[in-house]
């Protein structure tokens, strides 16, 4: 056990950034913002460096918890925090990738910066306080919270569609975290029934789940598990996701795709599998194949997109559709195999996004419809997606690459159909994203034509924006060679 | 005798106030700010003697007629509170409209006081009189603007749908004497712990003075009349009714369904038809409140709505209270909340002025972001608030009805109640949306903002903020307070 005050930084720093940002003058936003997650992301490696390099296989020495505080001591509602060696890779996550979005550039910075910067420190907070929570309702509170930064930064920089966009994606999401809300309370009021206390404690409400009756446990698990299904997205509920990610400004589709999901991820680990293990195991046939359909059929779907960020998008939905077949598993190695995953693609999707949204400042329109021939104007940024694309298609060397090889590894004894299909997946991956590069990095564009050297020199990735994707892309590629430091953690 | 006027001191004080702000605007027609500041001096002074009787040991003065109790009490001090916002954020809009007349205050007054003597009353007759001082001048508020036509349809439509609900709500009381032999409602509760629960005299007695306030709380289908009057009605009065006449209905609603004990053994058939009355009831409110809620243009026609929909919440809760009495402070608790929100909101609703014929339209507020943010930041508040949101009190709001009602085993209309909160989302989205993401409208609304209504909404907002993350003083309090003495 370490010293708990650490996790009360987690959650109150974001909050300090966010009243800051407001009175910080517009022009150096960007500039806070960067240096203010940066600093945030020191103190959180600082801070959780004991539990991210622990070695030791017990799990009692793993977590550091905060003493409850009640909160509505009326309604059982607690805020007690804990960070284990789980949970500490999704928050270190999240100051990693809060660093990436507030580096990109664009319209957030010139217009109304000191709200962007304000909305992204709550939604680093949001996110941390739903990664610590130990009580359902303070983690349903986080998770709901984490909506309405998305909502304000889709409406006030967003394209085009963006008001019907953040409608689907706000009410399909609502929908489902408003049924996990009613299952949330019933097991409470099971709990209090039983136990004469209010108590929304994960560990209180597991016996309470374990001894409900087959058909209101099955509806119970299912109010848990669509919210989830619908944040990650699975298949069938991938409704809202492409119109949002299109639509929203790239920092808050680089959030959506590199944390936002891995908080259904997180929901599916932390508190469906042990709520409901024997749920789980039941309908475990449906979800493997609905993990697998995911992988094969967003590929597809990524594949026939115009848009370079929709293709990103459906590239999300058929990555996280591994971490899900790894979770499926419910096995101890294809679990821990999901999580290792979920980082790689937090941070190879983050990187992905952030040099779109780098193409996207430095050209007006791209589209995959024809060829751009960027890769000669803009030489370090191509190099850079090249090294991220690879780290996306999972080419051995680098993290992704690892961590998939181990969740099929354990599907393979799960299913083999369903692995076999994943698989295929893969190989669409490889060649929806080679179009990707092909089309925005190669060819000559009806521009360079008519104009084949440009009158003024064009800027290239540089300075601080090309050290951070420097850096990002290291971690891709010593992760992927020296896998053994994260895998001894978990 | 003088025992019994010091248990009502704060009802005392607040009828002398009411005779001295008529009083004021008659000798001083010329200016209102006399009977304005007369009005506020009253619920102040009404709101301080309230304060300081609590905590009170429950008091039955006028032959037990009354009651005095923490309940009463508290719903005094908030009903006095909140018509104390209502008050200071409506000047502005009625001197705007050329409705300023000294005839507001008092009026307001009045209805004050019929509201918060329904909640103390004891008695079907006092039940009976104080609704009519109560609905009287909200009859005559509705139809303030005499100009508009839709104020007088407004009026004319309350006033007849009201007193048909006040006959009725008569008629109940007389099948319930005539059952009983008494008014009392101690002694009727009396009466059905001695009688068995086979009563068809007092069953349809009960049920028909439930309709009446069912009719007043317009829980559909009873609802038709709440558009069209919220609609005509100035904004001030717009808010005082959903405010100030649903709580204290809403309260006595309560009180009344209670008459009988339906926790006795003989009465459980009477009251599993009463609850599935109910459940349908809340069913159908929650239902048509969140439908129709997205289809409209007028903030007005939509907070009709969206009341009738909080109707639905709160029978969640009355509901609960069938097995529970305890349950009771959910009602309570939401009763306060929406009464936090509705306030704030009407003041920034009253301060819009529409781009056509004096009613806000949805429209109006497009480009708000762009214009005015700070006002932005207020309206989503309370706009979120009233969706459920976290970090605001519209959340621990509908977290202790769900929780009362999933307490009580009807998980089935909680389920349906949470499908309703998301279509109700959507509703309070669309104007957040129309604010932030579109560019100002040149045919959009203006404002027309008093540091009285601009303190309002900020109180507000700031209290539903603060309340919502830390619930715990609202509630533990809430809490406290039994319904039944």
């Amino acid at each position: 056990m370490e010293s708990s005050s650490s996790l009360s930084f987690l959650l109150t720093l974001p909050l300090i950034g966010m009243a800051i940002a407001l009175v910080v003058p517009k022009a150096v936003q960007r500039l806070y913002a960067i240096f203010g997650s940066l600093l945030f992301l020191a103190i959180t490696l600082y801070e959780t460096a004991g539990l991210v390099c622990a070695k030791t296989g017990s799990a009692a020495a793993n977590f550091v918890a905060i003493h409850p505080l009640v909160w509505v001591p009326e309604l059982g509602i607690e805020l007690s925090l804990r960070l284990d060696t789980t949970s500490v890779w999704f928050v270190v996550l999240n100051a990693l990738v809060g660093l990436l979005a507030f580096s990109t550039r664009g319209v957030w910075f010139r217009k109304n910066p000191q709200w962007f910067t304000a909305f992204g420190f709550f939604l680093m907070f949001a996110l941390n306080a739903a990664f610590l929570s130990e009580d359902l309702v303070s983690f349903y509170l986080a998770y709901e919270a984490v909506f309405i930064p998305m909502i304000f930064m889709t409406g006030i920089w967003g394209e085009n569609q963006k008001a019907s966009s953040v409608f689907r994606f706000f009410l399909m999401s609502f929908l489902g975290s408003i049924l996990m809300l009613v299952s949330i309370f019933y097991l409470i009021q099971l709990h209090h029934a039983e136990a004469g206390v209010y108590s929304s404690r994960v560990q209180d409400l597991i016996r309470t789940a374990g001894g409900l009756s087959g058909e209101r446990r099955l509806l119970t698990f299912l109010g848990f598990f669509l919210a989830f299904a619908v944040k990650v997205p699975l298949v069938p509920f991938h409704g809202w996701l492409k119109e949002v990610y299109v639509n929203a400004p790239t920092p808050a589709t680089l959030w959506m795709s590199a944390i936002l999901s891995k908080l259904g991820i997180y929901g599916i680990l932390r508190f469906v599998i042990p709520l409901f293990p024997m749920e789980m195991a039941r309908v475990q046939g449906i979800l493997v194949a609905a993990a697998a359909v995911s992988v094969v059929y967003a590929a597809l779907l990524a594949y026939r997109s115009r848009n370079p960020k929709a293709l990103l998008a459906y590239s999300s939905i058929s990555h996280l559709g591994f971490v899900l077949l790894g979770l499926f598993t419910l096995k101890e190695q294809g679990i821990s195999a999901a999580i290792f995953l979920s980082i790689g693609h937090a941070l190879s999707s983050g990187v992905m996004f952030y040099l779109l949204s780098q193409i996207e400042e430095r050209e007006q329109e791209i589209s995959l419809d024809a060829p751009h021939g960027l890769s000669g104007t803009y030489p370090i940024l191509f190099g850079a997606l090249f090294v991220g694309m690879l780290a996306s298609v999972s080419l051995p060397g680098t993290l992704n690459f690892t961590a998939e090889f181990l969740v099929l590894n354990s599907s393979y004894s799960t299913s083999i159909p369903a692995t076999g299909i994943a698989l295929l997946g893969s190989v669409l991956g490889a060649a929806y994203m080679l179009k990707f590069y092909q089309m925005l990095g190669f060819g000559l564009s009806s521009k360079q034509e008519t104009n084949p050297i440009p009158a003024v020199k064009v800027r290239d990735l540089g300075g601080w924006d090309l050290l951070l994707v420097m850096v990002f892309l290291f971690v891709l590629l010593v992760a992927g060679f020296k896998t053994g430091i994260f895998l001894k953690g978990n | 005798m003088f025992d019994d006027f010091n248990a009502m001191m704060p009802w005392v004080v607040l009828s002398v106030g009411v005779l001295f702000t008529l009083l004021v605007s008659v000798i001083r027609v010329d200016s209102t700010k006399p009977a304005g500041i007369a009005a506020s001096v009253t619920l102040i002074t009404t709101m301080f003697f309230a304060w300081k009787m609590m905590p009170a040991a429950p008091l039955h003065p006028f032959h037990g007629m009354l009651e005095v109790s923490d309940l009463t009490l508290s719903v005094l001090v908030f009903l006095s509170g909140s018509g104390l916002l209502f008050l200071a954020g409506a000047s502005r809009y009625l001197t705007r409209e050329g409705l300023h007349l000294s005839d507001f205050y008092h009026l307001v007054l009045i209805l004050i006081l019929g509201a918060s003597v329904l909640v103390c009353s004891r008695d079907l007759l006092v039940s009976f009189i104080s609704l009519e001082v109560m609905s009287l001048p909200a009859y005559t508020l509705a139809g303030f603007r005499r100009n508009d036509s839709r104020s007088n349809e407004a009026a004319i439509k309350y006033f007849i749908l009201g007193g048909a609900a006040g006959a009725v709500f008569l008629l109940g009381a007389s099948f319930l004497y005539g059952a009983t032999g008494s008014m009392d409602f101690g002694t009727i509760t009396e009466w059905t712990r001695t009688h068995g629960g086979r009563q068809p005299l007092f069953w349809i007695g009960h049920v028909l003075v439930l309709g009446a306030f069912l009719f007043k709380v317009a829980a559909a289908p009873l609802h038709f009349w709440k558009p069209d009057v919220y609609e005509g009605a100035p904004v001030p009065v717009t808010g005082i009714m959903s405010v100030i006449v649903g709580s204290s209905a809403f309260i006595a609603l309560i009180r009344l369904l209670h008459l009988p004990d339906l926790l006795l053994p003989g009465w459980m058939e009477y009251a599993g038809a009463l609850r599935a009355l109910f459940r349908v009831l809340a069913g159908m409110s929650l239902v048509t409140g969140a439908l129709v809620m997205i289809t409209q243009k007028n903030f007005k026609r939509l907070m009709a709505y969206s009341s009738i929909s909080h109707t639905g919440y709160l029978l969640l809760g009355v509901l609960a209270t069938f097995s529970d009495p305890a349950a009771v402070s959910s009602v309570l608790i939401y009763l306060f909340g929406y009464g936090l929100m509705a306030t704030g909101f009407f003041a920034l609703l009253a301060q819009t002025e529409g781009s056509a014929d004096s009613s806000v339209e949805l429209v109006d507020v497009t480009g708000l972001m762009k214009r005015a943010p700070l006002k932005t930041v207020l309206w989503t508040i309370f706009l979120f608030s009233m969706s459920g949101m976290p970090f605001t009190i519209g959340f621990f709001t509908k977290l202790s009805v769900f929780m009362a009602a999933i307490g009580v085993g009807e998980t089935g209309i909680v389920i349906l109640a949470a499908l309703c909160t998301v279509v109700g989302a959507y509703a309070y989205l669309r104007p957040v949306a129309l604010m932030v993401m579109r560019d100002s409208d040149p045919g959009a609304g203006s404002w027309s903002t008093s540091f009285g209504s601009q303190m309002v909404a900020a109180v507000a907002a700031v209290a539903v903020v603060i309340l919502g993350i830390l619930p715990n003083a609202v509630i533990h309090y809430l809490k406290g307070i039994p319904l039944i003495h």
